[in-house]
């Protein structure tokens, strides 16, 4: 079985994407990041779009995340919000890793918050859910409710076509 | 809920609609074979009557509570980065890709200006030439018919 074809072919694994850390605040419709590809204090911000845009976006399906190159002569990352106002950080001679790490206590959802939504998605080990995806398929199976129609036929007081049949 | 249309980032692009500019914006969608993300383009047309926004502009929209037209759906919020003028939003200063004006002056101080080299303080604004040379205000199409009229914006 070959390698994955292409660069850091890591970067395009589920498992990857899914381990990205930072989740954006709802309140961010727009991650921008500006950087040059050349320029040495323009590094971090290379490798941060390099390894980390992808994760960002799959983490953030809603948020736009755009890269704008060779505009400015030092790299920034800028977030719009809801209001049209905008959040600048300036990223100019930074680690990738100190990148992810500020972004995550600025603009990302802290741990609590991820943990609370993860809770409530949770509808799968909710049992009083039924139906495809569920526990179990149908209500008629737990003893102590209406056997299912399929097997046993209804009582006529409760068959549609004999209550309401023309007399 | 529909967040995705609400704030867009967007550039402009050539347009002959009079009140709206097309604004095209790159979102990035995921090929599920690969897991990897591929630049896709969407097309909106913007409400922008004074024409703020020129070809090229790097703007905001915003999507309109009750679209104006079955075509224009958004509001130009913002020019962010206008092309070829770009103020640096760190530091304020204009820049030129990568150099500030003023260090591209010091430089022409010293070694000398070229007589043909751009001015940035004389030159008027955009879209001096709008008619005569610059044509990017509006789409191009494949020249289809010869009819001795002048068609600027034929290929």
């Amino acid at each position: 079985m070959p390698f994955m074809k292409g660069r850091e072919p890591i970067r395009r694994t589920l498992k990857y994407l899914n381990a990205g850390k930072l989740v954006l605040k709802d309140k961010v419709r727009i991650f921008s990041v500006n950087y040059n590809t050349y320029g040495d204090h323009h590094a971090g911000a290379r490798d941060f779009v390099f390894w980390n845009i992808p994760q960002i976006q799959f983490k953030n399906p809603e948020v736009q995340v755009l890269t704008l190159k060779n505009m400015t002569p030092s790299p920034f990352v800028r977030c719009y919000f809801d209001d049209g106002r905008d959040m600048l950080i300036d990223v100019d001679s930074r680690n990738r890793d100190d990148i992810i790490e500020h972004l995550v206590k600025v603009v990302g959802k802290t741990r609590e918050q991820l943990d609370a939504e993860e809770r409530l998605k949770e509808s799968k080990d909710n049992p009083a859910n039924f139906g495809y995806g569920c526990g179990r398929h149908c209500i008629c199976e737990i003893p102590g409710q209406v056997p299912c129609p399929g097997t046993v036929p209804l009582p006529d007081h409760m068959r549609g076509k004999v209550k309401f049949a023309p007399k | 809920m529909s967040r995705r249309g609400l704030l867009l980032m967007g550039q402009c692009m050539p347009c002959i609609k009079q009140n709206a500019s097309k604004i095209r914006i790159r979102r990035m969608e995921l090929d599920k074979n690969l897991n990897m993300y591929f630049k896709k383009d969407e097309f909106y047309f913007a409400h922008d009557p004074q024409k703020v926004c020129k070809t090229g502009d790097v703007v905001l929209i915003r999507e309109l509570p009750e679209r104006l037209t079955r075509l224009i759906t958004h509001n130009v919020e913002k020019v962010v980065y206008p092309l070829g003028d770009i103020t640096d939003p760190l530091t304020g200063k204009k820049v030129v890709v990568g150099k500030y004006r003023e260090d591209i002056e010091m430089a022409n101080q010293l070694f000398g200006k070229s007589e043909k080299a751009f001015d940035y303080e004389k030159a008027p604004p955009r879209g001096r030439l709008e008619g005569t040379k610059d044509f990017t205000h509006g789409e191009t199409y494949i020249k289809y018919h010869e009819d001795g009229k002048d068609q600027p914006f034929a290929v």
